[in-house]
């Protein structure tokens, strides 16, 4: 077994330095894996623990303020108000922005703990890790955010060394890996990014929003809230473009989109978007799987 | 109550009487009931284990992170009085091992610091007559359901029992010059980070443990609960669960699976 890093908590070194393998995988995806020549070695984990949500005057988003309040870099948009009116409660002006610090902050986070996660897997001198399961929840009321990775490292039977000695990493496990590799294609790595915009709204959205665009929108009652609209957009065309800068080529398997919002003020918004999914590689032709026996449930 | 099963209380030893004379009880699923039939094994009866626990308080430091080993001892020895309660009724019974179990903890409004435990599932034994007990003597117990049991049966190995581990850390406060000193950045703070990774670590560490007490090759299903109980959020259990397993034939005799489209809605 190669030696373990340095910075492996005691009792994770003593883990993974021998005794009884650990498995977070389900009895079925363990059975599939074993049919598939995968011997489990270890549970292994990673994690990073980041500062999180609480700008002060050095941060990135002061230092990075635009005309309107908005970042100096990525997506931009501004919104004008068509009522020619100055009322210090009359949003004339609107914007959304990409909040980039906090995009490269969760790619931190991420890497992080996924290099850690590979870490363990290396010292228990695995070939892959899979299930990989990962989350980022904020802990007790530090204003922190705690990414955690973790998988099933596993052995290849009779199988070489992964290129570059780095074990490669998947989502999948069991059947639908299986799958995966019947349909010739093997992983390589996750691959996830978060994008973040803040929607700064301005009086037509705050109109909208509030269920009162026919009287003051100068619209129908019942239109698209285009602010919004486009900033959701623009969160699933950033989140898609980061995740395609991670693939090199590569293709994009199993992919997961979750979009959330959070009311940061009346009208105001930050929408994330995160895109997660299987880096895979082509390998060998497609060899069609067995035509299917139709079944009828009795139960 | 003691190790003895001399001191079941009088109702479970009626019915326990009750199903040494051929009557099961269970709460395994049609399903289940059929699938551990077909590797060989015959329900006997649900049996069940309990502790009432005073859980007890510990000091933290407010500004530091440290494991609560008093606590820690408390959850474990808990949850370990209520597996070898239920331990003892399926060997009352002559059963190999219990499947499907259920680990609970409650909290009742009675008792501020103290907390129920409690261990359910179904006694099985081998219709072979071969015994199929642990490395330590006593009924294996598992918490895969039926069809887990007949899966991992097909793979060629067998369970030896849920082995588990806890860790009942403090996760320090921040000081306001800790948090103005990183004001305005998102940057990792390395000593949250290794502080969480220990305790955890130290969880799946005794329960790798346990695992080696029982002979076992290794842990299937290994989940890490966590969970502040009644400590407030900077005090949190870190449980870890498993299944411990052992290899007992070279070949996995798994059939290949036969693809099939449901015609059902």
């Amino acid at each position: 077994m190669p030696d373990a890093p340095a910075d492996l908590p005691e009792a994770a070194d003593r883990r993974l330095g021998g005794g009884p393998f650990t498995s977070g995988l389900s009895v079925p995806d363990f059975a599939a894996c074993l049919q598939m020549g995968l011997e489990p070695v270890g549970y292994v984990q990673g994690f990073c623990v980041m500062q999180w949500g609480w700008y002060g005057m050095n941060s990135p988003y002061r230092q990075a303020l635009g005309p309107y309040g908005g970042g100096s870099s990525g997506y931009l948009e501004n919104y004008q108000c068509p009522h020619g009116m100055v009322s210090a409660e009359h949003r004339a002006w609107g914007q959304n922005y990409e909040q980039t610090w906090i995009e490269q902050a969760w790619g931190q986070g991420f890497a992080d703990a996924s290099h850690r996660m590979i870490e363990e897997a290396t010292a228990a001198g695995a070939h892959g890790i899979v299930g990989v399961v990962d989350s980022a929840e904020r802990l007790a009321d530090l204003g922190v955010l705690e990414f955690h990775l973790r998988g099933t490292a596993v052995r290849v039977l009779d199988g070489a060394p992964p290129p570059g000695g780095r074990p490669w990493t998947t989502y999948l496990a069991g059947q639908r890996l299986a799958k995966l590799i019947e349909a010739g294609y093997v992983p390589v790595s996750v691959a996830a990014a978060v994008s973040s915009v803040r929607v700064w709204a301005y009086c037509i959205t705050e109109y909208q929003l509030g269920g009162s665009a026919g009287t003051w929108g100068g619209g129908p009652g019942v239109s698209e809230v285009t602010q919004v609209a486009s900033a959701r957009m623009a969160a699933r065309q950033i989140a898609r473009e980061q995740v395609r800068s991670q693939l090199d080529g590569d293709a994009l398997h199993g992919a997961q989109m979750i979009v959330s919002e959070d009311e940061v003020g009346e009208g105001d918004q930050e929408i994330q978007c995160l895109l997660r999914g299987n880096r895979v590689r082509r390998f060998k032709d497609f060899d069609p799987v067995p035509v299917p026996r139709p079944t009828v449930r009795l139960g | 109550m003691s190790d003895d099963p001399q001191e079941l209380p009088e109702a479970t030893a009626h019915r326990l009487e009750e199903l040494e004379h051929g009557l099961f009880t269970s709460d395994l699923s049609v399903n289940e009931f059929l699938l551990i039939k077909e590797v060989g094994f015959h329900p006997l009866g649900f049996v069940m284990g309990s502790s009432i626990y005073h859980t007890g308080i510990q000091t933290r430091r407010w500004g530091q992170s440290q494991e609560l080993t008093k606590l820690t001892e408390a959850m474990y020895n808990a949850r370990e009085l209520a597996m070898s309660r239920m331990e003892e009724e399926a060997a009352e019974l002559g059963a190999d091992g219990v499947v499907g179990v259920r680990l609970d903890v409650n909290y009742y409004e009675w008792g501020k610091d103290a907390a129920e435990f409690i261990a359910v599932g179904t006694a099985v034994k081998a219709e072979s007559g071969v015994s199929h007990r642990n490395a330590l003597g006593k009924p294996f117990t598992s918490d895969l359901s039926g069809q887990d049991f007949w899966t991992l049966m097909q793979t060629g190995y067998i369970p030896q029992g849920l082995v588990m581990g806890t860790c009942v850390y403090h996760i320090a406060h921040r000081g306001l010059g800790q948090t103005l000193g990183s004001a305005g950045q998102n940057v990792e703070l390395p000593n949250f980070t290794q502080a969480l990774y220990e305790a955890r670590e130290l969880a799946m560490t005794r329960m790798q443990d346990e695992a080696g007490r029982l002979d076992a090759s290794g842990i299937v299903g290994v989940r890490l609960e966590e969970k502040s109980h009644q400590w407030g959020s900077h005090t949190i259990e870190f449980l870890s669960l498993g299944t411990a397993v052992m290899k007992t034939a070279g070949e996995v005799t798994l059939p290949t699976p036969t693809t099939i489209i449901s015609l059902d809605n």
